[in-house]
């Protein structure tokens, strides 16, 4: 039939040209009218019956990113067919980002390792093929338990590492809070600091709350999302599609970003702020705030006259200010703010100063209503605390913080503890605390001082350089649902790292880049749709549990890895001669209803997962929220329990969990953190500052200010600034083998379907000769990635971005171009990325233009 | 006898790709291949402006429906294999096509051959046709693996799942079955298998912004009716005469 065809497409060339001209509105009554009604006269004709698939929807998780969405997944004959959120949820109504679409698809992905896996090429390298072979679960976890003992009978228990990825908010106790304990190591690791961790400093040091915000959109009217893209990546995306619309319709919404994101797509104002600049931008806003008497009288206070004080580069006596639930509003005015002008910022940062008041004045008259949505493109970068700070310090003077329309702390529902684990905890055991964690936390140039205490934090990426330095220091290495040679920045390093581990054992479902450095391979479930537990998170002002439950028979011999696997390498470690841990699984967890002990790996999982949720559905008092729920198996049916809408005003009244008790614009928190490192460290808060490369000296240490962005690579020899951003297909960085996410790559803005795509401006490319669709080597001081370009208007000449997710050179026969030979389809920002930190959270960096790179035709 | 249609709001559409993913699990449409997405449902994407004055703007596409319907009037077949139904829906008999594909390239939304351009939301297609003599669904008939005895084939995954494709859904098919055929187009039905039955369609139910709305033109109180009553609102290619049933509202950037 082709000749037909060509017929055809000769004859409709002229409209190769598509649409009509752009989005212009054309009413459809001016509409021409048709010209060649050919086809009105053709009688239409009933078609034959149809129906629905008839199935049923099964509550569960997604844990696609770290909202951990209440969903249902639509089961026909034992097959996951389709997915939608949970229509309890009060946080996602009900509906699912594109994420949670993809979760069959993900399930049922051919290159998921479906049985134990050994290595049998000793050679360990990126590039060299592990020879894995199947074994059976009882081999594997044999040997496995014969190296523990082994190393805890040579005194080196310390030696045993074990770092975690995606995990359970309950589960993991069981593994991350229980194992290390047990056995007698200090080195468990989090992934958490390769995350947002920075992010949480904002809050934590202003307003005593490490964690992550929520936000009343519902009632917000003007939304200023701050490098994050809500719509796509960050925290509750199904929400924030839902209410983005209206906030446009009723309000103002305002997008700082470099690059052009979804949010800044569709937003009023788009503030493409130069990368790590944004503290100059929200020093001015707030300095703009400030001096146009646009902060909030209730929230902040007053002149004690009445008489606006604040005039750009005159400082103010603190005297003449009363403040009211705030801290030091005069003295970060007088430390950081008074020259910090609109015209001053846009030499550093790039925007208008035009603009900067603009969208000063909008969140003034929308106050308290004026949302800002801080996220980790502020604030994970070299610099990044003090950007947190400084962008989440506007939320203070615009006085919205816990209240109807603004920024929220975080809500939860009441969950059940496991029983203690003290009785089990060895000689052994005890003795692991005195040993260093090999993430270097607390040292002198690493305070990781999350909440506030130097040496909490996790510095995760760290752990690489620990190793390198150390090659001895890790002889058993274990850990789930991490992939850090492809997540952290600085990947190289962990390739170096992880090819010196003696024995390496990975928990996952698909043979990752991590995967190719280890021994044995233990395949886990996909706990979206086949595991068991319970997961707390929160959002729209509502606490929530939801469970995750097998909503399908397994297809492959897969195990659950922190409840099931955890079982049974206990029981091995007993007949190995430490029961410790089999016992205190074995006698101390009790099925709340029956008093029963485990016998078996499934027992065990749905024990713990009754004894997280009994709080809920057979509590001691009577819960607000979603109660009652009648028991085990209503619960299991509704799948997740909201509790009550969130009360204003928690802080308010001086309960806010900082030193002085206020919002703290000069921090006080922060100055009893550092003056604590410091002086564990023998040494002061400004050799602090200088050994851990912020540029603050003095009292401007402890208020949200500006520092420059540190750039590693000159502009000499790396002349474009890198941005790195999140793709809104990313389930974590495990959903680029899936077809859907290949061919709808473009929903990234910018991006193209099947393909990995440096995005870069137009002007540049004209400069360097360079065009779209050009195979291009981006190189930066840490390495050097090719991939394509794509010449593009929304990013600022001098910068480039690219999305995190592509350059996958294992996982699967659709991520990596080829698996067998290691081959990378485009290439993995973290190649490119350096390997640094905020140090003062522990976080990495991989925001904030800290990265040059030089561009070239490759 | 309703008369279906389409209302799309910009204003509230954010780009996210929901739809589109539910399309795809809801009618089991195939990946890509030999030029055709067999995307029911996708999007459109321009890039436009200069920095710093630059908008970029999504816009969801799937069959127009059309009232004149230009890929009806093509259909070579007698009775038409493309057909209009008494609700609106341009609707193919599967069974009966004969693969010739003037349907597709009547269509003037439609690309017959797909490049580089559908890749970046230039180009899309709405009538996709299944290659003659080859596998409809190579990806769940292949039998290679990546880690001999340790990860599947794609056939052994459906095989272990028990459907020719293991996240089918398993649809009461009308003239559309479940997964198409070699040498057959196929395209959106506006999920006759839902709608006839009162339900909506799956890129309706799904969509987290609620950008779509779907239902009866000729009844003054449904939403569509309220809607395009109230709001101005617009029809791709209006100029074709094609008549859409998919009808546009709003603006999907505030700056454009």
């Amino acid at each position: 039939m082709r000749l037909t065809r060509r017929e055809f497409i000769q004859g409709s060339a002229a409209t190769a040209g598509l649409l009509l001209a752009g989005c212009a509105t054309t009413p459809a009554s001016t509409g021409r009218p048709a010209a060649t009604p050919a086809t009105s006269a053709l009688a239409p004709r009933g078609a034959r019956a149809a129906g629905p698939a008839v199935g049923e929807w099964v509550a569960t998780t997604c844990q696609g990113c770290t909202q951990w969405c209440a969903i249902q997944i639509l089961v026909q004959d034992g097959r996951a067919v389709r997915v939608r959120g949970n229509p309890l949820s009060k946080t996602n109504h009900g509906y699912v980002c594109p994420r949670g679409h993809m979760i069959p698809a993900q399930l049922y992905d051919p290159d998921r390792i479906k049985v134990p896996m050994k290595r049998t090429n000793p050679q360990k390298g990126r590039g060299v093929d592990p020879k894995f072979v199947p074994i059976t679960w009882d081999e594997a976890l044999d040997t496995v338990a014969d190296r523990m003992i082994a190393l805890r009978n040579a005194g080196e228990a310390h030696k045993l590492v074990y770092m975690r990825g995606r995990y359970s908010s309950t589960s993991t106790n069981l593994l991350y809070g229980t194992l290390p304990r047990l056995y007698g190591t200090t080195n468990y690791f989090s992934h958490s600091a390769i995350c947002a961790e920075a992010e949480k400093m904002g809050p934590g040091l202003t307003q005593g709350f490490f964690g992550y915000r929520d936000y009343d959109l519902e009632k917000t009217n003007c939304l200023v999302v701050w490098g994050c893209d809500p719509l796509s990546s960050n925290r509750e995306v199904p929400n924030t599609i839902r209410r983005f619309g209206e906030i446009l319709a009723r309000g103002t919404v305002i997008a700082v970003d470099p690059r052009l994101s979804n949010a800044a797509s569709k937003a009023h104002e788009w503030l493409p702020v130069l990368p790590g600049t944004d503290g100059a931008l929200a020093g001015a806003i707030a300095h703009v705030l400030l001096t146009e008497g646009l902060w909030s009288r209730e929230f902040v206070g007053d002149f004690k006259d009445g008489r606006n004080l604040f005039v750009a580069g005159r400082s103010v006596d603190e005297a003449a200010f009363a403040e009211k639930e705030t801290h030091g509003v005069v003295k970060w005015w007088n430390l950081e703010l008074k020259d910090r002008t609109p015209a001053w910022a846009e030499k550093e940062c790039g925007i208008p100063a035009a603009q900067i008041l603009r969208a000063a004045r909008a969140m003034g008259k929308a106050a308290p209503k004026t949302a800002v949505w801080m996220g980790p493109g502020v604030a994970m970068n070299p610099r990044g605390t003090y950007a947190a700070m400084a962008v989440h310090a506007l939320n203070g003077l615009v006085g919205s913080i816990d209240v109807e329309g603004g920024v929220w702390q975080s809500s939860s529902v009441p969950l059940g503890a496991f029983p203690k684990s003290d009785a089990y905890v060895d000689d052994v055991a005890k003795g692991a605390g005195k040993f260093k964690k090999l993430d270097g936390r607390g040292e002198k140039d690493m305070p990781a001082m999350m909440n506030a205490r130097p040496g909490s934090g996790v510095v995760t990426n760290n752990v690489a350089n620990g190793m390198l330095k150390d090659p001895g220091a890790v002889k058993v290495f274990i850990a789930s649902w991490a992939n850090f040679n492809f997540s952290c920045a600085g990947a190289d390093r962990w390739d170096k790292a992880m090819a010196k581990v003696p024995f390496f054992v990975h928990m996952v479902t698909n043979p990752s880049e991590m995967t190719q450095f280890a021994d044995i391979v233990l395949p886990s479930t996909f706990n979206s749709a086949e595991g068991m537990s319970i997961v707390g998170n929160m959002g729209n002002g509502h606490g929530y549990a939801s469970i995750q439950q097998p909503v399908v028979k397994r297809l492959w011999d897969v195990k659950q890895e922190e409840t099931e696997v955890m079982w049974l390498l206990a029981e091995k470690l007993k007949n190995k001669g430490f029961p410790n841990l089999f016992d205190y699984y074995a006698k101390e967890f009790k099925d709340p209803e029956t008093g029963r002990t485990p016998t078996t790996a499934l027992e065990f999982s749905e024990i713990a997962a009754k004894i997280s949720s009994a709080t809920l559905w057979m509590p001691k008092e009577p819960l607000k929220g979603d109660a009652p729920i009648a028991g085990w198996a209503e619960f299991r049916k509704r799948g997740m329990f909201s509790g009550a809408k969130y009360s204003l005003k928690k802080g308010w009244g001086g309960k806010f969990a900082t030193a002085t008790k206020k919002f703290e614009f000069y921090s006080e928190t922060a100055k009893k953190g550092l003056e604590e490192h410091a002086k564990k460290h023998n040494t002061t808060v400004d050799d602090v500052m200088a050994v851990t490369g912020y540029v603050a000296r003095g009292e401007v240490a402890f208020v949200p200010h500006y520092e420059p962005p540190k750039r590693h690579g000159t502009f000499e020899q790396f002349p474009f600034t890198f941005i790195d951003h999140k793709s809104r297909l990313n389930r974590e960085g495990r959903s680029a083998n899936l077809t859907w996410y290949q061919e709808f790559k473009k929903v990234d803005p910018g991006d193209v379907s099947w393909g990995d795509v440096l995005k870069m401006n137009p002007a540049d490319g004209r400069k360097l000769g360079l065009k779209t669709g050009d195979a291009v080597r981006i190189t930066s001081p840490a390495g050097a990635i090719v991939t394509r370009l794509r010449l593009w208007e929304g990013v600022r000449p001098g910068t480039v971005a690219k999305c995190y997710g592509q350059g996958h050179w294992a996982y699967g026969r659709v991520a990596a171009k080829d698996y067998a030979r290691a081959v990378p389809q485009g290439g993995n920002n973290n190649e490119i990325l350096v390997d640094d930190y905020d140090r003062l959270s522990g976080s990495t960096a991989r925001n904030g233009g800290f990265t040059g790179v030089r561009i070239e035709k490759a | 006898m309703a008369r279906f249609g389409m209302v799309i709001d910009l204003q509230r559409c954010v780009g996210c790709g929901a739809c589109a993913f539910a399309c795809k699990a809801e009618n089991n449409t195939r990946d890509r291949a030999d030029g055709q997405s067999f995307n029911w449902a996708d999007f459109v994407m321009r890039t436009e402006g200069t920095f710093p004055d630059v908008t970029h703007w999504v816009m969801p596409v799937l069959c127009n429906h059309c009232t004149d319907a230009p890929c009806v009037a093509a259909c070579p077949m007698e009775p038409k294999v493309m057909y209009k139904t008494p609700e609106g829906v341009t609707m193919h008999d599967h069974e009966r096509c004969i693969g010739c594909r003037m349907c597709q390239n009547a269509c003037p939304y439609s690309h017959a051959e797909l490049g580089e351009a559908s890749l970046d939301g230039q180009e899309y297609s709405v009538i996709s046709y299944n290659a003659v003599d080859r596998s409809t669904q190579p990806k769940w008939a292949d039998t290679t693996v990546l880690i001999a005895g340790c990860t599947a084939s794609g056939a052994e995954v459906a095989k272990a799942a028990g459907a020719v494709v293991p996240a089918l859904n398993a649809f009461a098919a009308g003239d559309v079955p479940t997964v198409r055929a070699a040498n057959k187009v196929e395209k959106c039905t506006f999920c006759y298998h839902r709608t006839s039955r009162g339900l909506q369609p799956a890129c309706v139910e799904v969509c987290p912004s609620q950008a779509r709305i779907f239902g009866d033109q000729d009844d003054p109180k449904s939403q569509i009716a309220v809607v395009l009553k109230e709001r101005k609102s617009f029809r791709i290619k209006e100029e074709k005469g094609t008549k859409p049933n998919v009808h546009y509202v709003g603006k999907y950037a505030a700056r454009g």
